[in-house]
């Protein structure tokens, strides 16, 4: 099977490097920790009042879930932001260039290759997430959807770093664009779906729809229902928010960021091009 | 094999290629001469499919490079001005990631990546990583590279500059021997000493324009004409230099020994009526010959500069 060469490479060189191993060993050490000390709070609640309170375990599973969520949104962006920019400052990408690859097959490698270093972090994860089967209350298909969600936020935060890498000729520069970008997704969209729901006006509410964390809520809706709903994020969102996270939007949504994720990848491959008339440069 | 014609190319205001034109035909070693900002590297950019001229037409064994950028490719390898390689990589690991770059996969790349290496000197460096190379190896390492897929014309910017005299010839030694395969080979350079050794033709480019091209016979010989005179006189110096001194032509003299050497501003006829003037004289002349001149006189003669104001020897 021909393997995409830049994804080979990258590949190759993150599972040489101490960082990758850095990563997962933190990230993972971060959720083992939060898991643990939630269980022993509820085993030592217990003890002392002889009950067992069930929606701790699902508590158990939102706040794991939360933390590789957020983690996943700090992460891919900075693993991608510097793809393209790095190329440019090793001088590297032009040699690329004038190789059989195309411009898409340079984008597409590196975003694999990112991806494929989240897959790691989210499948290394699921040992922490299934802690919770020992109680029970999740089933496999609620591990599946929220999977589907992690995904297409690393897709979306993927892309968006790479668009950012591909635009900045710097990559400190592309990793702040590529942030700030990521909290007006996040953040910004959120404030505009409370300033929907306190002017009445539904177009400000739209954006939303491009929120990775609106098919993530949706996803723990999905599993906890009513446990969900009386979360942080709704009464910081408003009404809007909660609109969006119900029946059909979650699918609308995952294609709504799909398609955002495609626009991004689609200025990156023209920004590398390097047959195309630039009519401005960073 | 490769046909440039009238290219174009502004940044901004400026005009880095004003109408360029360049013919290199198959199997010749070309010098790629001009001074700084001439536009050799924006040129060789477009040659290599990484820019866009504004104007003008890139052909390279008949196809179209603009119209056909991908089979070009293919037809080129591209050795830049800087290294370009991934640091945390191994040599054997970085020939095989431009392998399959180039479509080449599996034991086939690693048998070519093998023979390069072997044909560069790096064979046995293969398990070494990119960043433990000095800096000729590395230059070695992306010319190895650059032949991956075996294209028929080779492309290179400056590949020389930084390196030391022994890396240099080396590097020579390589550029003959690839020539001897019957590769085109098309290459920038301001150590014009070195291309007058190896190169068969020869292009100065200035200001965006192809000043003069040619192989380097023909365009020394264009220029023998202000070449100076050596005239070798066995007797009756005086009467010679009182002859000389008043000849129109004649704008310098320098003695050394027998030998007088003549700033001669004349055509080939004038020179044949200096000698008669001479023998009527009754000067014995001994010898009597335009000195043949090198690139670095062409180049500055061509291109108008003063003496030593732009030229880089690194000879």
């Amino acid at each position: 099977m021909k393997v995409n060469p830049i994804y080979w490479q990258e590949t190759r060189v993150s599972s040489r490097s101490f960082r990758l191993p850095l990563i997962i060993f933190l990230c993972n050490t971060i959720l083992a920790l939060a898991a643990l000390l939630n269980m022993y709070s509820m085993v030592t609640q217990a003890k002392a009042t002889a009950e067992i309170q069930y929606s701790s375990f699902l508590n158990l599973y939102v706040l794991v879930a939360c933390i590789e969520f957020v983690m996943i949104l700090v992460i891919v962006p900075a693993l991608t932001s510097g793809s393209i920019s790095g190329e440019r400052e090793r001088q590297t990408l032009n040699l690329l260039l004038t190789t059989r690859m195309t411009p898409a097959d340079i984008v597409i490698g590196k975003l694999m290759a990112s991806l494929s270093t989240m897959i790691l972090l989210i499948v290394s994860s699921f040992p922490v997430l299934a802690l919770v089967f020992i109680y029970g209350g999740v089933t496999v298909k609620d591990i599946v959807l929220l999977l589907i969600a992690f995904v297409s936020t690393a897709v979306l935060s993927g892309s968006v770093g790479i668009c950012c890498s591909s635009v900045f000729k710097k990559s400190t520069i592309a990793t702040v664009v590529s942030y700030c970008v990521m909290v007006a997704l996040v953040l910004g969209t959120m404030a505009l779906g409370k300033a929907s729901g306190a002017s009445g006006s539904s177009f400000l509410a739209w954006p939303l729809l491009m929120n990775p964390a609106v098919p993530f809520s949706a996803a723990m809706e999905e599993q906890l229902g009513n446990v969900w709903r009386i979360t942080v994020l709704e009464s910081w969102a408003g009404s809007s928010f909660r609109r969006f996270t119900a029946g059909d939007w979650l699918w609308i949504s995952l294609m709504a960021q799909l398609l955002f994720a495609v626009f991004c990848l689609h200025t990156a491959i023209r920004q590398v091009n390097p047959r195309r008339k630039r009519r401005w440069r960073y | 094999m490769l046909k440039v014609e009238g290219l174009k190319k502004m940044y901004g205001r400026m005009a880095a290629l004003d109408g360029l034109c360049m013919h290199v035909r198959e199997g010749a070693l070309y010098g790629f001469v001009g001074p700084n900002g001439a536009g050799k590297t924006t040129t060789i950019k477009i040659l290599t499919g990484l820019l866009l001229p504004d104007e003008g037409t890139v052909t390279v064994d008949g196809m179209d490079a603009m119209k056909e950028p991908g089979k070009v490719m293919e037809k080129i390898g591209y050795v830049p001005d800087f290294f370009g390689v991934y640091d945390n990589l191994k040599v054997w690991e970085y020939m095989e990631l431009f392998s399959a770059c180039g479509g080449l996969y599996g034991l086939k790349a690693r048998r070519r990546s093998g023979d390069l290496l072997e044909q560069v000197g790096l064979g046995e460096k293969a398990q070494y990583y990119v960043d433990g190379l000095s800096r000729g190896m590395k230059q070695r390492l992306c010319l190895a590279r650059a032949l991956i897929h075996n294209p028929p014309i080779l492309v290179m910017d400056e590949p020389t500059s930084g390196l030391d005299p022994g890396t240099r010839y080396e590097f020579k030694e390589i550029l003959k021997e690839l020539r001897e395969q019957g590769k085109t080979v098309v290459i920038s350079s301001h150590i014009l000493s070195e291309l007058a050794e190896v190169c068969t033709d020869i292009g100065i480019v200035e200001q965006g324009k192809m000043v003069v091209e040619g192989s380097i016979d023909d365009i020394l010989d264009q220029i023998n004409v202000r070449s100076p005179l050596l005239i070798t006189v066995c007797r009756n110096k005086e009467q010679a230099l009182n002859l000389l001194r008043s000849h129109p032509y004649v704008e310098t003299i320098t003695i050394r020994q027998n030998d007088i050497m003549v700033g001669f501003t004349g055509e080939q006829e004038d020179e044949a009526m200096l000698l008669k003037q001479l023998i009527d004289a009754g000067v014995m002349v001994g010898g009597f010959v335009r000195e043949r001149g090198n690139l670095e006189s062409v180049f500055l003669q061509i291109i108008n500069h003063e003496e030593g104001m732009v030229l880089i020897s690194e000879s």
